[in-house]
């Protein structure tokens, strides 16, 4: 079994690109499970065709964890991928990244974390321990940073970064860097930019998705890219994605920039 | 943090900011404290309390609640467990006449606004008090919050009257009612009453009284911060802590005298004959070989405490020296004149020991 995590600056693209890999994998005949790990728990949406899905902690809260069974949790979307919302308490109170740990003991003691994949679609950024938790001993071993060639998108990978050397200290930790996947905005260089980047934290860009009009017609038609257009290009870029990530072994710590390390590295990508 | 172990810095200069604060609001008879954070917090706390008065000879309970947060309350927030508890504390009987709110290390981490819900008007004071152990407060950090929180309800000042609060009484020990009675008994010597024990064996209206007073006496300097908060609200002046020692305790009477625009020159004159008298009822002892240790190998050495027993050491006439009676260092300070007579009987059974071999 695999397991992978999707880490990156909110609103970068990590549930498009999470939903659409798990619906690629999926096409190439396996089992696989995605778990979003966010209180706005919109990361199943699509392979779900619009379907709000209750959340783990929503049934917590109702039932107490005592009578939840894995079918509550879990439900099938496109190709059979198996989906989970962790969810969280409402904007503004509680403790979310509890909530994530909370999530994940409930389905260890469902026995519900299997599968050929397990795919972690986490919020943002590694706020807290709790949201680091996908990236502990005993879940994802590989981590993708997901950002566009914006500075404050490759910032945010680069916190993610530390918390994964942070992580892979630790004796018995298997957390790796997978590699960098590059969710274009159509900045000038941006490619160029975002491979650097993964080079200098001891990384490399594993894929380059391309700036489409087809994943925004796709979500309005609450679909993935791979089911919605399954012969366009973009469809093309996922299932390429998914391969290269389903067949690879190359991992590495990795080397997170000091703050004037990135913002040199900044100035030198950016006409000014 | 503290990496010191030693017991001078775990005692009460360490500990929970949230047992400091009960120390004092526990005293206010007729309220409720709730304990917003998991049902630990409050049941330790109840039992340390419970203790402690049985063993003081007072057979009470104190008046706890605890919104009993577990997983769910904190990945969701307690705020709601707080309203039902605050629900549940005012249909309590007999009706509590005041709530304290207190909070806890992780309802402070989570970013509950206990003082939020505590502002909804529900006809009795309902006071939030900080109390988060982790952000580096002590217990004598709760102790001082709840003083300073309490004292909102006081009234304000119309006109005082010839008389003084005791601030800050060290409930948790034992002699505070000795304490209190040898202060009273100073008091009276000037003409002075007590008006408030703040914050002791009162209830809620007592505490609108507070202002009343011509002077606060604070139990130690470490409460100085309450008594300036008290002084800049209600205008008392204070005197920073209870008398220690034969001279201290003279020192005080003129102390006091001099806030409240008395003179003290009688009263210290009949205060040192009183002391004169309570030092020949131990003349049995004089010319005996003491000497002075920490009450605990580990425990530093107050300066304080020796400058009190050499000082009585030489009214009495006693040599210090290295092979004499070991006699503990006293901690806290005895109080007043009393104190020492009590300190001093305990001074008379370790020479006889000694001499008995």
């Amino acid at each position: 079994m695999k397991q992978i995590a999707l880490y990156g600056k909110g609103g970068i693209g990590k549930s498009t690109t999470a939903a659409n890999l798990s619906a690629a994998l999926a096409g190439e005949g396996l089992d696989i499970l995605q778990i979003g790990c966010d209180p706005k728990h919109d990361s199943t949406r699509m392979l779900m065709h619009g379907t709000w899905i209750p959340t783990v902690l929503d049934l917590i809260r109702e039932r107490g964890d005592e009578n939840i069974t894995a079918d509550d949790v879990v439900y099938g979307g496109f190709r059979g991928v198996r989906c989970v919302e962790a969810g969280g308490p409402e904007p503004g109170i509680g403790c979310a990244g509890r909530g994530i740990i909370a999530t994940f003991q409930l389905l260890e003691r469902l026995d519900a974390l299997k599968g050929d994949v397990i795919v972690y679609d986490v919020l943002g950024d590694v706020v807290c321990g709790g949201f680091a938790m996908p990236m502990r001993e005993g879940y994802a071993q590989e981590v993708y940073l997901v950002t566009s060639g914006e500075l404050m998108s490759v910032y945010a990978a680069n916190n993610i970064a530390k918390a994964i050397a942070r992580l892979s200290r630790r004796v018995r930790s298997r957390c790796t860097l997978g590699g960098v996947i590059c969710n274009a905005k159509n900045i000038e260089g941006e490619r160029e930019l975002v491979e650097e980047f993964a080079r200098r934290i001891n990384s490399r860009l594993i894929a380059y998705i391309p700036r489409s009009r087809v994943v925004q017609v796709a979500e309005l038609q609450k679909q993935t890219v791979v089911e919605y257009a399954p012969e366009s290009d973009q469809a093309a870029v996922y299932q390429e994605l998914a391969r290269t990530i389903h067949r690879n072994e190359t991992t590495s710590i990795p080397t997170p920039l000091e703050m004037d390390e990135l913002e040199s590295f900044a100035l030198e990508f950016v006409q000014v | 943090m503290s990496s010191n172990p030693s017991p001078s810095n775990s005692s009460r200069f360490e500990g929970c900011t949230l047992t400091g604060a009960l120390s004092v609001l526990t005293e206010v008879r007729d309220a409720v404290c709730i304990i917003h954070g998991p049902a630990g917090c409050t049941h330790h706390n109840f039992s340390l309390l419970h203790a402690t008065l049985l063993s003081n000879d007072r057979l009470e309970v104190p008046r706890l609640l605890s919104t009993r947060l577990t997983e769910n309350g904190i990945i969701f927030g307690g705020e709601e467990a707080l309203e039902k508890t605050l629900a549940r504390a005012l249909s309590l009987s007999p009706a509590p006449a005041s709530v304290f709110v207190l909070s806890t290390c992780i309802v402070e981490t989570i970013g509950d606004d206990t003082e939020a819900v505590c502002a909804k008007d529900r006809g009795i004071p309902v006071i939030a008090v900080p109390t988060a152990g982790f952000l580096g407060g002590v217990f004598e950090t709760g102790i001082r919050n709840a003083l300073s929180t309490v004292a909102s309800l006081a009234r304000p000042v119309t006109e005082t009257t010839l008389s003084a609060n005791l601030v800050g009484e060290k409930n948790l020990e034992y002699g505070v009612d000795e304490n209190a009675a040898e202060i009273a008994r100073l008091l009276g010597l000037l003409g002075i009453g007590v008006n408030l024990r703040f914050v002791r064996g009162i209830e809620t209206r007592d505490i609108e009284r507070l202002g009343s007073a011509a002077v606060n006496i604070l139990r130690e300097p470490a409460l100085r911060p309450v008594g300036e908060g008290l002084e800049r609200r209600l205008g008392t002046p204070y005197v920073d802590s209870f008398p220690a020692g034969l001279a201290g305790t003279c020192r005080f009477l003129e102390e006091v005298g001099r806030i409240c625009g008395i003179d003290a020159s009688a009263a210290v004159e009949e205060e040192r004959a009183c002391q004169a008298a309570m030092l020949a009822g131990f003349a049995d002892i004089a010319g005996s070989r003491v000497r002075f240790q920490s009450a605990h190998p580990m425990l530093r050495t107050d300066p304080g405490a020796v400058a009190i027993c050499t000082e009585c050491a030489e009214a009495l006439d006693l040599a210090v020296v290295p092979d004499g009676a070991a006699i503990p260092l006293p901690y806290p300070a005895p109080v007043g004149t009393a104190g020492l007579r009590r300190m001093l009987h305990r001074w008379r059974v370790l020479i006889r020991e000694k001499k008995r071999g």
